[in-house]
């Protein structure tokens, strides 16, 4: 023990590496699954979205090594740059011929060959940032006044992400952030401080555009607009009740045939649940809660503050994203387009959270036991 | 040297229990969170899963009707009256098209149907799934099957042929164009005969495109069962010629005869002129095809006139039979006035009384010549009550109960209503109006030994393995008079037709008995000028009555004395009967 806390190099969490290869590939043969009718169907090639996700892993496969063995001190100094691009691209979604709009929002930016979704790297921006600040400013994440730039730093990304507009994103966003200045030490009381006023925007956000008012009360009662609002829930619900205890068999989805939008990508638990059923998503949750238990536990562990709230940060991105996601396709809360983090299909997406992760595994190759 | 510097930094500045806390929190959070989902999960595909699939099943599949062939319908003897042709419906479903050009070109060619049409149906109509044609021939079908086209179906939907089309055409009624009994028997026994549809269930996609390799399950359709009528079609031939004769030469409005046999109540023929060919139903003209498939002879009223004498005899004879002083003895002479005389009103006989024939008559007389104030006697003599009694015995005021939609229950004055002068115009079949049927029942009653069966026209419903499903048995209704009685006024109605009015309908041995009917119409509770109707029931042999006919010529023109205009059908149709059944 006192030789690792005084030899910090140490092996890391391979575990984890092997969960989030693991869990990728898994999520790149439901995409297969989901996306083989509809794709033929519209690109003329069943393989189109696995494709797609096969580069996106290979790239976020390279991507995650890198950063396993790039000393994750070293990204302080990209603190500021990585703010920088975030911003920008952030606002280059709204430039005409730069940005790409799809169903009403301006989510991505078009760099010729590929597309980016600038909040994916938003995300990691607003992590990045956390770190150095709470890093910089030790103790500083106990009181209201030292968490003021963190708020506004995020309060700054969450307003761009929500003018795109991207409620799904700005929520985890959001919910990131206030996790962030839980885990740096707020005190409890000021904490209830900044969660009411949060909660009252959320309600704003929601009053605030009206397709999510009635999208809500579609969550309430599906039925009463089957072919409307109700419709992806209602045909997510099938899905998942089709599949009972141990679902119809791989790759014999039937909501993929064109019932189910986004079955690829947002909704594509619907099609493992109706695939594989109730034991094997129990199977499948584990494997996610496990990479959120070792992220949580590599911050525990974390050599310094830095790499601490890198690793809650990281982690908790991931498990929020993929928590919201579960509740909205078995309909706990209402619909909103948010993928499942690794398993969903989106290259941005990936890449960066393969990336993250290499990171988490670097934090945790540099951890002391002793934290 | 640099890093082991910076861990005794974070412990001064965090506190690394506050730190481990909250972390231990954000683990305990996650996992709720985690539990939540897992729960909901095993709500949604565990608790709720069965009803949540089956909810989706309904999306995934698409049917395709089989359509149960209809039940046959047919006479006693098993001839045809209503059968099927195997015909189909073809529809597209357009996402499952190829060519829609080739597809539009070959349907237009083969079905005959305008290319614009069936272009701007498979391209214009919102619906994914459309009907191109209905009952499209087996030969068109096979055409269409070698083409071999995607996206194009075919399923069963029949079509109704009526082999003998005008014949029976108002009681057998007739079928939509998809199938569903319409009106008649098609209608009346439409839940036996439908039988239940079937389908084939293909899995396909959103919008309809069969899935490859997808199952499809087949739920054969019931046919349905078959209807056996009491109709006699040879009988009901006769009739039908007999009528269309009548019809033209009398130029009548209608012509309207009924067969049944007296002894069950089951009906032979029904035949009414003008009719219209079932083969062709004019759906378009609503008004004809309401007028020209109405069964006048069960749903409409008309005035009987003097065959409602045998009413009045009946219950003369029975009364008498069993003591009621009031009632006359057949020897009876009646007063020869042409006049009676109730509530100051005076009734008079049709006819002037100047020949002789109408003086000193008895009851025999009295039917022979359809002497009017007789009968007047004969109702006042028996009082209200009575005559009441009998009109209720004899099922006038009621539906018969046959089975048929919409009849009559014809239209009498209340008893509490009715004036003397009222009863005096009953007792020789007017103020009262009846539907034929009623009066054809009553007459059997009358005359098979008094006993009133309920006149019915189903023999059998069987299905075409020969099993019998319902097998429908005379039904008696009520006793009318005693069996003594309706001897009595059986053999005076011969005597009718031997040597009274009824002659025209007299058949050498064969002991035909009935009574004739003339009566004026009236219009808007006037005596319509120039209008009767002219009517004739009678039923052969009288001893033994096996077939009892009606006859109801609705204002014939020239002509109208129920003895020379309706009573030769009659005999007609009885001659016909005893050549056909070798008596």
């Amino acid at each position: 023990m006192k030789k690792n806390l005084l030899h910090s190099e140490k092996k890391g969490d391979i575990l984890l590496l092997f969960t989030v290869i693991l869990l990728s590939v898994t999520g790149t043969v439901f995409i297969y699954s989901a996306s083989n009718y509809s794709a033929s169907a519209t690109y003329g090639d069943a393989f189109y979205f696995v494709k797609k996700q096969a580069i996106g892993i290979i790239l976020g496969v390279a991507a995650m090594m890198c950063a396993c063995f790039f000393d994750y001190k070293k990204l302080k100094k990209f603190t500021l740059p990585v703010a920088i691009v975030s911003f920008i691209t952030l606002i280059l979604v709204f430039i005409p011929g730069i940005g790409v709009e799809n169903y009403g929002a301006k989510r991505w930016i078009n760099l010729g060959a590929f597309t980016v979704q600038p909040s994916e790297i938003a995300k990691f921006a607003l992590i990045l940032f956390c770190a150095t600040y709470y890093s910089r400013f030790k103790g500083a994440g106990a009181g209201f006044a030292g968490n003021i730039p963190v708020l506004l730093f995020g309060g700054a990304t969450c307003l761009c992400v929500i003018l795109e507009p991207n409620m799904s994103i700005t929520v985890c966003i959001a919910v990131l952030m206030l996790t962030m200045i839980f885990a740096a030490g707020l005190r409890l009381k000021t904490m209830l401080f900044l969660l009411v006023p949060a909660a009252v925007g959320g309600v704003l956000l929601i009053l605030a555009e009206p397709y999510r008012l009635s999208r809500l009360t579609a969550f309430l009662n599906p039925w009463s607009s089957p072919k409307g609002e109700g419709y992806q829930l209602l045909q997510s619900l099938y899905g998942l009740g089709s599949g009972g205890w141990f679902g119809v068999g791989l790759f014999k989805s039937r909501q993929k045939y064109a019932f189910l939008p986004f079955a690829e990508s947002d909704f594509i638990l619907s099609v493992i649940g109706e695939e594989i059923g109730f034991i094997g998503l129990f199977l499948f949750f584990a494997l996610i809660f496990f990479i959120v238990y070792r992220g949580l536990k590599i911050a525990a562990k974390a050599e310094d503050v830095f790499g601490f709230v890198l690793a809650v940060g990281i982690t908790m991105i991931f498990g929020i994203q993929a928590i919201i996601n579960a509740l909205v396709v078995t309909g706990s809360i209402p619909p909103t387009g948010l993928p499942l983090p690794l398993v969903s299909s989106g290259n941005t997406s990936i890449i960066i959270f393969m990336a993250e992760m290499g990171v988490l595994y670097n934090v945790s190759k540099r951890g002391s036991l002793t934290f | 040297m640099k890093k082991i510097k910076e861990i005794p930094r974070i412990k001064q500045d965090f506190s690394i229990t506050v730190l481990r806390k909250r972390l231990f929190a954000i683990v305990i959070a996650v996992a709720f969170l985690f539990c939540f989902v897992l729960g909901r999960l095993f709500y949604v595909q565990v608790i709720w899963g069965e009803d949540l699939q089956e909810k989706a099943l309904d999306q995934w599949t698409r049917e395709i009707p089989v359509v149960a062939a209809r039940g046959r319908i047919t006479d006693l003897n098993g001839v045809v009256l209503a059968d099927n042709d195997d015909t189909y419906t073809v529809f597209v479903r357009k996402k499952a098209v190829k060519d829609m050009g080739k597809l539009c070109e070959t349907l237009s060619d083969v079905l005959s149907l305008d290319y614009e049409y069936v272009y701007k149906r498979l391209t214009e109509t919102r619906s994914g799934e459309v009907t191109v044609k209905k009952q499209v021939k087996k030969d068109k079908i096979n055409a269409l099957l070698s083409y071999n086209f995607d996206g194009v179906y075919y399923s069963r939907d029949n079509s109704r042929t009526y082999p003998y089309n005008e014949t029976l055409a108002q009681v057998l009624g007739f079928t939509s164009t998809d199938g569903k009994g319409q009106a008649g028997l098609e209608l009346y026994y439409d839940k036996y005969l439908k039988g239940m549809d079937g389908e084939i269930l293909y899995e396909t996609d959103i919008v309809g495109v069969e899935i490859d390799g997808g199952k499809a399950s087949y739920i054969p359709a019931t046919d349905g069962l078959n209807v056996k009528l009491t109709i006699d079609s040879e009988i009901q031939q006769l009739c039908e010629s007999a009528m269309t004769e009548a019809y033209e030469i009398h130029s009548a409005k209608s012509a309207q005869m009924l067969v049944m046999d007296p002894s069950s109540g089951a009906i032979r023929a029904v035949a009414i002129k003008p009719s219209f060919d079932l083969n062709e139903v004019p759906r378009d003209d609503l008004d004809a095809l309401a007028k020209l498939s109405r069964n006048n002879l069960f749903c409409d009223v008309y005035e009987p006139g003097s065959t409602f004498k045998i009413l009045t005899s009946a219950a003369n004879i029975e009364e008498h039979l069993q003591g009621n002083k009031s009632a006359f003895s057949v020897e009876h002479v009646f007063s020869s006035s042409r006049y009676r005389y109730v509530d100051g009103q005076r009734v008079k006989c049709w006819s002037n009384h100047a020949n002789g024939k109408h003086s000193n008559l008895n009851l025999q007389g009295a039917l022979n010549n359809s002497c009017n104030p007789i009968f007047v006697d004969i109702a006042m003599s028996l009082g209200k009550a009575t005559m009441y009694k009998y009109i209720d015995l004899f099922g006038y005021g009621s539906v018969t109960g046959v089975d048929f939609n919409g009849e009559s229950q014809g239209m009498i004055l209340p008893m509490s209503a009715v004036l003397n002068v009222d009863l005096a115009r009953i007792a020789f079949g007017q103020t009262i109006a009846v539907t034929g049927l009623q009066l054809a029942a009553a007459t059997a009653a009358a005359v098979n030994g008094g006993k009133y069966y309920v006149p019915y026209l189903l023999e059998e419903i069987y299905s075409d393995f020969g099993v019998i499903a319902e097998k429908n048995l005379p039904k008696l209704k009520n006793r009318v008079i005693s069996e003594k009685a309706s001897a009595i006024l059986s053999s005076m109605l011969e005597k009718v037709v031997e040597e009274g009015s009824g002659k025209q309908a007299y058949i050498e041995g064969a002991k035909v008995a009935g009574k004739t009917g003339t009566a004026q119409k009236y219009e808007n509770g006037r005596i319509a000028a120039g209008k009767y109707v002219a009517s004739f029931v009678g039923y052969f042999p009288a001893d033994d009555p096996k077939y009892l006919a009606l006859v109801v010529i609705d204002e014939p023109k020239g002509e109208y004395y129920g003895s020379t205009v309706a009573a030769p059908y009659a005999k007609q149709v009885f001659e016909g009967i005893i050549k056909l059944k070798g008596m």
